[in-house]
């Protein structure tokens, strides 16, 4: 993977996780400057989630989730939005943002943005993790 | 099965139906949104049965359904066939989940260490009853650690498949898009690994822990043990149209994989995954799992017959479906018996005359 694959990447695992009023009101700036806009798919569906099994480690589905997507292309690039629920202007807000960010425009705001997020994220998951690490056995042999 | 068509219910039908949904009043966003937030194991298992993940969703069918879970279930299944399938995702790996929970009770050493996370195993069953009368019962905060847990765990299989105690798993290889799929192909037997497993994945919960319960209890070939339970949060992992791979966001499942002793040198194995934090199922479902491998026909373990059984839309629906009017059926149950106790009194008549 390339590092601006890898960069996308981390940027859209961070958005689609966004709070959603603070993507819509960022999307909203960023869309005065981005021109024509044609919205190739925006819509609710659903994704199957498949699994291994650890004993024979067969793939199997465990079933389907509910997301919203939006697929747009603008200033030549394609971009694309997608996040479970089923808020369609959320992922439309999403895919805005990665048009945006892949067409290097308003990059140093866009990277703020997803910097400000992803701190939340992190500070979110950590409280959750130190809440679980507290519940770990520290089995004593007698 | 016979059905006749009859006249003078409609007036009956709508009142009935209006006289259900008066009882439960209002449906709101806020009502909604309480029962999501209150319930969240009871949204979980309903998410679980009906193979769709959406809190939201499937609070409102909830809502909708005044609680009744087979109802619940049903309208999410309904609702669903309204919604395209966009794709298959990455499949959920061990080392990829977000572990939340997760416990041994066949090994206290193992790899990653015994996490209880959140649980009641150890709790005393105590009714806040001190609520009913007005007063708020206020649960203590946890006394965060300093650090946190890591957010993923070794598979406790593959541990054991180091020390030689069970076969390593096959790397499936299948494409994403050609996994077997029971929303789409029938269930015929003897079943593929992934229908029985996608088919207990969407299973009853009730029906999944009184037949696993029975093989528990001894009618089972296998006694199960706990090799690895796990609470955690799986992504799920899409694609860009250029390619990229990333998160579109985390469900929880819940998964559990179960050991017996065997006859030879490995451990015999089972296992069992669903959407939403629900332990009972998994455990039961893969004491089922353990126990299908050469079951006796028709005996609870057999995979024809708790695949089958525990399919809870068909098995609600079959049985609510004995109330609905069987007039002609009936009655010529009623003919066949009037006709056989008058065919049985006919010798005596004569023999009196």
């Amino acid at each position: 993977m390339s590092e601006t694959q890898s960069r996308h990447a981390q940027i859209l695992n961070t958005l689609a996780r966004a709070s959603i009023p603070a993507s819509k009101s960022f999307a909203e700036e960023l869309l005065d400057n981005i021109g024509d806009v044609e919205v190739v798919q925006n819509r609710t569906g659903l994704v199957m989630l498949p699994m291994h099994d650890t004993v024979e480690g067969t793939s199997f589905h465990l079933g389907e989730v509910l997301v919203s997507e939006a697929h747009i292309k603008a200033m030549g690039k394609e971009g694309y939005g997608m996040r479970t629920g089923r808020d369609l202007e959320a992922s439309m807000a999403m895919a805005v943002i990665d048009v945006a960010w892949q067409a290097g425009m308003a990059i140093d705001r866009i990277e703020a943005f997803v910097e400000r997020q992803a701190k939340q994220q992190e500070k979110d998951d950590d409280d959750q993790m130190r809440a679980v690490e507290a519940t770990r056995v520290n089995m004593e042999t007698f | 099965m016979a059905y006749v068509a009859t006249r003078g219910g409609e007036r009956a039908i709508e009142q009935s139906e209006r006289l259900f949904r008066e009882e439960l009043g209002e449906i709101s966003l806020e009502k909604v949104a309480q029962i999501r937030d209150a319930l969240p194991y009871l949204v979980d298992r309903v998410m679980g049965e009906a193979s769709l993940y959406d809190q939201d969703v499937a609070a409102l069918a909830l809502t909708q359904a005044g609680g009744e879970l087979h109802e619940a279930v049903l309208l999410l299944r309904a609702w669903r066939t309204t919604q395209p399938r966009i794709c298959v995702a990455d499949p959920v790996t061990q080392a990829g989940s977000h572990v939340l929970r997760r416990i041994s009770a066949a090994f206290k050493d193992i790899p990653g260490g015994q996490v209880l996370g959140p649980s009641l195993d150890y709790a005393h069953r105590l009714l806040a009853t001190e609520v009913l009368s007005g007063e708020k019962y206020q649960p203590p905060a946890v006394d965060r650690a300093d650090h946190p847990a890591p957010r993923h765990q070794p598979s406790v299989s593959k541990w054991l498949a180091d020390q030689e105690l069970v076969t390593p798993s096959a790397n499936d290889d299948t494409p994403t898009d050609e996994i077997p799929d029971l929303t789409r192909e029938p269930l015929l037997f003897p079943a593929k690994r992934a229908h029985r497993l996608q088919s207990l994945a969407r299973a009853d919960t009730g029906g999944v822990l009184a037949l696993g319960y029975s093989a528990m209890r001894g009618y089972g070939q296998a006694h199960p043990t706990v090799n690895e339970l796990r609470l955690a949060e799986a992504d799920v992992q899409v694609t860009h149209p250029n390619g990229t791979k990333f998160s579109a966001g985390r469900v929880k499942i819940s998964q559990a994989e179960v050991v017996s002793k065997a006859k030879g040198e490995k451990l015999d194995r089972g296992f069992s995954a669903t959407f939403g934090w629900n332990e009972v199922k998994c455990i039961a479902a893969a004491t089922l799992d353990l126990n299908a491998e050469g079951a006796e026909k028709n005996s609870a373990v057999e995979e024809e017959f708790f695949l089958y059984h525990t399919e809870g839309v068909e098995s609600s629906g079959f049985c609510i479906h004995f109330k609905l009017p069987h007039y002609v059926t009936f009655q010529s149950s009623l003919d066949a018996m009037r006709d056989a106790k008058r065919k049985k009194d006919t010798p005596k008549m004569e023999a009196a005359e």
